[in-house]
């Protein structure tokens, strides 16, 4: 039932009037915006600002209460979240949410769930029983690519290990492991610095590059420590109340008044 | 107690027990993802054991919708026991369709699914009984085709004997035990299902289409209580449509011992209260469910957790 819309020049999302209200709040309001192709793009704002809730909106964990969303020239708004989590949208969250009781390497491969071949369920159970070379082979390859990541992350020392037995920093990067590991179009990271010191945010700047690169990513980004985003994003949005208030280059924004007002002035 | 006994009643004990391993873990699977105990689990047990018995061409008694009524068809045990198992498999999703799944979409108390659970167990049990009448029906006396009524496992000068149907009851459970354990943690969609049990929301943004594998749960679950009823039926008999309600309160007892929501926690839980149940003296076995029952009163004041169970910790 997807209604085809034109996508203009090289947009890969597209939000337009998005608005989102709980009750008489309005979380979201009238927000409109596009995020080129492998572009690193900022989302900040003061605490409240609206811009997790946004994230909902994208990953469609949440229906919009009017405005439109649009990835690739496709209406998601109207999808479930595992549907649009298969068309290549991945995030991961500002509480890290693991699979705490699984292993790290588990972790990983479920996120490849929506890749490795798919066998139905009794076909898996029946040849997995009889050791059938299919479903091992489905096995070992997801296994194979889910320790390529985790080695990528540095995390190839202890990949059955329960992740919730990870230190926190660790925890953050299996996490990012996890959201690559469904191979997206776009990824989205909801605060990947906080709790870092200064050395790891530098770090973590060159790795998000670096990811953006290598797997040819969309990146958007909510962060509050502001050099950072300032250092390491092509476009930033600003989010006050709910709206959007300004949007562009980062020195462009530095200097918008509305934003030194309502967020830059704060520090 | 001499040995012969005491080994005679272990392995009774492991016979029943594994049952109610196979039986609990149906309850453990469907609480573990959705959080509640699916009351309708006992009467899918009862409808397991009155399909695999219609299924070997067995007719029902005079009373009923269906009196001397009989299919055409006569299945060996095995396969009467496979399909029927199915059938009550499918009996689980139709119910996951029409009882939980549209509370689930409006965000309804979870109390308020326990009640609908309860109200299509009392659906099920009613229409059993509306059917096939409330007798007693015993599966045939050749059901396990040419093997001796007993097996002795001692010499012949110290005879162990041991009922074949125990035997086939212990076997099957632990051949189901390994398959189920083999899917949960080796194969693609047991790695999602502990996903969708442990958190559905992140599994859902990972591409794992949630509401398909509640309906998967529950399949498995009622299978599994389907495959306990035969069993149990096969053993004893099947004592009318309220048969699987008091086997239902055991199974909460199980779960409960080993720990909510763990599937290691109700195959111990249940091999333990079956070789407990099975030391109960004999003139005192009118006793046995307070004897389960007490077990889990002492476990819940020591150790509330259950057996395996983790410690319940308040999510913010």
């Amino acid at each position: 039932m997807s209604q085809q819309v034109l996508s203009k020049d090289n947009s890969i999302l597209e939000a337009k009037g998005l608005t989102r209200r709980f009750g008489g709040l309005v979380a979201v309001n009238n927000v409109s915006f596009s995020v080129q192709k492998h572009e690193i793009f900022g989302l900040i704002g003061p605490n409240g600002a609206g811009k997790t809730t946004l994230f909902n909106l994208i990953t469609c964990l949440l229906p919009p209460s009017s405005g439109q969303l649009i990835y690739e020239g496709e209406k998601i708004s109207q999808l479930r979240p595992h549907q649009v989590a298969s068309k290549g949208i991945s995030r991961t969250f500002q509480n890290i949410r693991l699979f705490g009781e699984l292993s790290a390497l588990e972790n990983v491969m479920i996120g490849r769930h929506i890749h490795s071949r798919n066998i139905h369920p009794v076909a898996a159970l029946v040849s997995g029983m009889l050791a059938l070379p299919v479903a091992n082979q489905q096995e070992k390859e997801t296994k194979q690519k889910a320790l390529e990541l985790l080695e990528m992350m540095g995390l190839n020392d202890r990949t059955n290990e329960k992740a919730k037995n990870f230190p926190y920093g660790d925890q953050r990067r299996l996490e990012i492991a996890r959201a690559l590991a469904l191979e997206p179009q776009i990824l989205l990271l909801d605060e990947p610095a906080a709790g870092m010191n200064p050395n790891e945010k530098h770090q973590l700047s060159e790795f998000i590059r670096e990811i953006r690169d290598r797997f040819n990513l969309t990146i958007i980004l909510i962060e509050h420590h502001v050099p950072l985003v300032m250092g390491l994003c092509d476009r930033i949005a600003v989010l006050d109340f709910g709206q959007l208030i300004a949007l562009g280059e980062p020195a462009v924004v530095r200097n918008d008044p509305a934003v030194i007002e309502a967020y830059l002035g704060d520090d | 107690m001499n040995l012969t006994l005491f080994i005679q009643q272990l392995l009774n004990g492991l016979s029943i027990g594994s049952i109610y391993a196979i039986f609990a873990l149906g309850y453990t699977l469907i609480f573990s993802i959705l959080g509640i105990i699916n009351f309708a689990h006992g009467a899918i047990f009862t409808l397991g054991a009155y399909l695999t018995y219609a299924l070997m061409g067995e007719a029902f008694g005079f009373n009923g919708l269906l009196a001397n009524a009989a299919l055409p068809i006569k299945l060996p045990f095995p396969l009467a026991l496979i399909l029927g198992s199915i059938i009550a498999g499918l009996v689980g999703v139709a119910i996951e369709r029409i009882a939980f799944r549209p509370l689930r979409r409006r965000g309804a108390d979870p109390l308020l699914t326990v009640v609908s659970s309860l109200g299509v167990a009392l659906i099920v049990v009613n229409l059993i009984q509306y059917l096939v009448g409330a007798e007693n029906y015993t599966f045939p006396g050749n059901t396990f085709g040419n093997l001796p009524a007993s097996i002795n496992f001692g010499s012949g000068e110290n005879p162990i004997p041991i009922r074949t149907v125990q035997i086939v009851i212990f076997l099957v459970s632990v051949l189901v035990l390994a398959i189920l354990t083999y899917f949960i943690n080796y194969t693609k969609y047991g790695k999602a299902m502990r996903a969708v049990a442990e958190d559905p929301t992140t599994a859902s943004l990972l591409g794992i289409n949630t509401d398909g594998f509640i309906v998967l749960t529950f399949f498995i679950s009622s299978f599994l209580a389907g495959v306990a009823g035969t069993l149990v039926g096969s053993s004893v008999s099947i004592a009318g449509p309220y048969f699987g309600i008091a086997f239902g309160l055991k199974g909460l007892a199980v779960i409960v011992l080993g720990g909510l929501g763990s599937i290691p926690g109700a195959v111990l839980g249940g091999l333990l209260i079956g070789v407990v149940e099975a030391f109960v003296p004999g003139q005192y076995s009118a006793y046995k469910d307070a004897v389960a029952f007490g077990i889990l009163f002492i476990m819940l004041l020591v150790r509330p957790q259950g057996l395996l169970g983790r410690r319940l910790i308040q999510k913010v």
